[in-house]
């Protein structure tokens, strides 16, 4: 294993904040892995630190194969998560908004910028992210609808689904998107929580990595094997969103199958105890998204159903 | 002739504990046929607080002088008024940029739903002028911004507002996400304006603005009382209609920038911008000058920056 920084950004009132990469293998630039780029983004770096141990594991055991090589880098934002910040505070700004970034501009877009140097040289692409909202997904890879994508390929993690999604907007300057367009494979893990640790999911998402790797020929790999994939798109997932605002109380979790009319969720009035919605599901299918804030919205998605009675 | 004055909700969200997110618009309409009408929007970023002003400004001039109001003047002060009310530039539950999420959809989420219903009500305006002030920390002239694709037919009406710059905005996905982005492609003529904040005595700035947009109302034949004159060579008015014509000025070391006040001045190259300076060591880390001759539109204000920061914009492509 080698262990470089890859970019350091000076500062003032603190100490600079270096972005570490480690590296595994010789030859090709084969996969490159990113953990956190927002300061809450614990799930992912922790998932990213047991991809190291694992691979230093098998370096000793020569199971890297020859003329390949892998990087990882657990955090490009270690100087907001050790004061809490999901976005990068000095300009309130969220790094996953801003590549490909530029050497030569704002500090986010430096440091998206350098990422994107190193990253752009990788023939696959891992990130480990988050949504922006608080909730769980079932683990599943996701990849944007550029044109160059190849969910086919994704299948290889063996996570249960491999969703195709269509890019707004505000999408266009993310990670995801960029790697794409600049050629390489790129696939976003969603692995269960964001700002603390869930174990099951971190064990489920770094077996699916370890499985890509192998199958991808960078390693000699011992993971056990995984679903067979389903590729799905929009198209194919429901949202349920509450009609009324309230305490959220839910009934059914993330990966759970539900059926037509079943009950998933209830809002309840927060000062008096009072039912003012349930909220059932109008299609039997499997829930693929759950938002788990303890407060909700009127309008806000509470639900993603994935349901192939859709479309 | 009166004016009706009428106040209403065009947006609410209900929220968990008894409150509602709502977007409330003030409609002054003369009684009988109208000339037009003009959207004042502003607050869309939590963290800009002159176009209160602006509207405050704006609502008293109609006030005085009702009986020269022939069009509509719609005014949306709070646009994000959970922002306004906690300082936040971006929505605060989700930490989105509501700049960012035009048009919205009817079903999509509650920002996108209140985005959705902003634009459905603003459709059929003969002009949206979206008022924002620069980001705490920077000091902007009064400008006119417009979105690239529709620059063109544009242009001519952000003169009328007699601002000390035009820019037409780079062609950028996120800028097709902005509010006046999303009008203009739905057909409305659309445009920010862009204010510094001058906190400590902002009425002289606001004054301006005011006059200026009366100044526009007066062209567009909705209002015939006191109003700024018309430029008189608005054609002369400095615009930027490409990147490369604005040079960023941002700094290499950090620390703490110390301007050097430059806001609106024509400078050359060389000339002193500020520095950043080191408090802990007593020592100037970086001294910050012009690269180019031109007009300093935009300038860091004294405060706290890292490698990247921008400190100063400048205008190279016009003439003194």
């Amino acid at each position: 294993m080698k262990k470089d920084v890859l970019f350091t950004l000076p500062s003032y009132f603190r100490e600079d904040m270096n972005i570490y990469a480690y590296r595994f293998g010789k030859g090709e630039r084969t996969c490159a892995v990113l953990g956190a780029l927002r300061g809450n983004e614990v799930q992912q770096l922790y998932v990213c630190a047991r991809l190291i141990a694992y691979l230093r594991e098998v370096e000793k055991e020569d199971g890297i194969l020859p003329g390949r090589s892998v990087m990882i880098i657990p955090t490009a934002v270690g100087a907001s998560m050790n004061v809490g910040t999901r976005l990068w505070a000095p300009e309130n700004m969220d790094i996953n908004r801003r590549f490909p970034g530029d050497a030569q501009g704002s500090t986010t877009e430096r440091i998206a910028g350098a990422l994107m140097e190193k990253l752009r040289l990788y023939r696959y692409g891992i990130q480990l992210t988050s949504f922006y909202q608080p909730g769980s997904f079932v683990p599943h890879v996701r990849v944007m609808d550029t044109g160059r994508q190849n969910p086919e390929l994704g299948c290889e993690f063996g996570l249960p689904y491999v969703y195709v999604r269509t890019p707004r907007t505000a999408d266009k300057s993310t990670l995801n998107y960029a790697w794409q367009l600049a050629g390489t494979q790129a696939y976003s893990l969603y692995a269960g929580r964001t700002d603390e640790i869930d174990e099951a999911a971190a064990e489920q998402t770094l077996r699916a990595i370890i499985r890509f790797l192998g199958s991808r020929g960078v390693i000699r790999a011992d993971a056990t094997p995984g679903h067979i994939s389903t590729i799905i798109t929009n198209d194919d997932v429901l949202s349920v969103s509450a009609t009324t605002a309230g305490l959220l109380r839910r009934v059914k979790f993330a990966g759970a199958h539900v059926r037509r009319g079943e009950q998933l969720a209830f809002i309840m009035n927060p000062l008096d105890g009072s039912v003012r919605e349930t909220l059932k599901t109008p299609v039997t299918g499997m829930l693929f998204f759950v938002q788990d804030g303890p407060f909700i919205t009127e309008q806000s998605p509470v639900f993603q159903i994935f349901s192939s009675q859709r479309g | 002739m009166s004016v009706v004055k009428e106040i209403t909700s065009i947006a609410s969200i209900r929220m968990a504990i008894d409150e509602n997110w709502t977007v409330r618009r003030c409609r002054y309409a003369p009684e009988g046929a109208s000339a037009g009408r003009v959207c004042l929007a502003t607050g869309i970023h939590g963290d800009e607080l002159m176009g209160q002003l602006i509207a405050y400004g704006v609502a008293r001039c109609i006030a005085a002088q009702p009986e020269c109001l022939h069009g509509i003047v719609d005014i949306y002060p709070m646009l994000n008024p959970l922002g306004l009310d906690v300082g936040d530039r971006m929505t605060p539950m989700d930490h989105l940029d509501m700049n960012r999420a035009f048009p919205g959809t009817k079903d999509g989420t509650a920002l996108e739903a209140i985005c959705h219903a902003i634009i459905e009500d603003m459709r059929g305006a003969d002009l949206v002028l979206d008022i924002h002030s620069g980001t705490v920390g920077k000091s902007e002239l009064y400008e006119v911004r417009l979105s690239s694709p529709h620059a063109d037919w544009l242009l001519d009406q952000a003169r009328a507002l007699s601002p000390d710059l035009i820019w037409v905005l780079p062609e950028r996905s996120a800028n097709h996400a902005m509010l006046t982005a999303a009008l203009c492609d739905a057909g409305v003529p659309a445009m920010i304006l862009e204010i510094d904040e001058h906190r400590r005595r902002p009425q002289a700035s606001a004054d301006r603005v005011v006059g200026s947009i009366f100044c526009k109302l007066t062209q567009m034949g909705l209002w015939t009382g006191d109003a700024a004159p018309q430029p008189l060579h608005g054609e002369r008015i400095p615009c930027i209609r490409t990147p490369e014509e604005v040079c960023r000025v941002t700094c290499e070391h950090p620390g703490i920038y110390e301007p050097e006040d430059c806001s609106g001045r024509w400078v050359k190259a060389g000339d002193r911008l500020g520095a950043i300076f080191d408090a802990l060591a007593g020592e100037v880390r970086e001294e910050i000058t012009a690269p180019v001759d031109g007009l300093v539109f935009s300038q860091r204000s004294y405060s706290p920056v890292y490698p990247g920061t921008l400190i100063a914009r400048i205008f190279q492509g016009g003439t003194k």
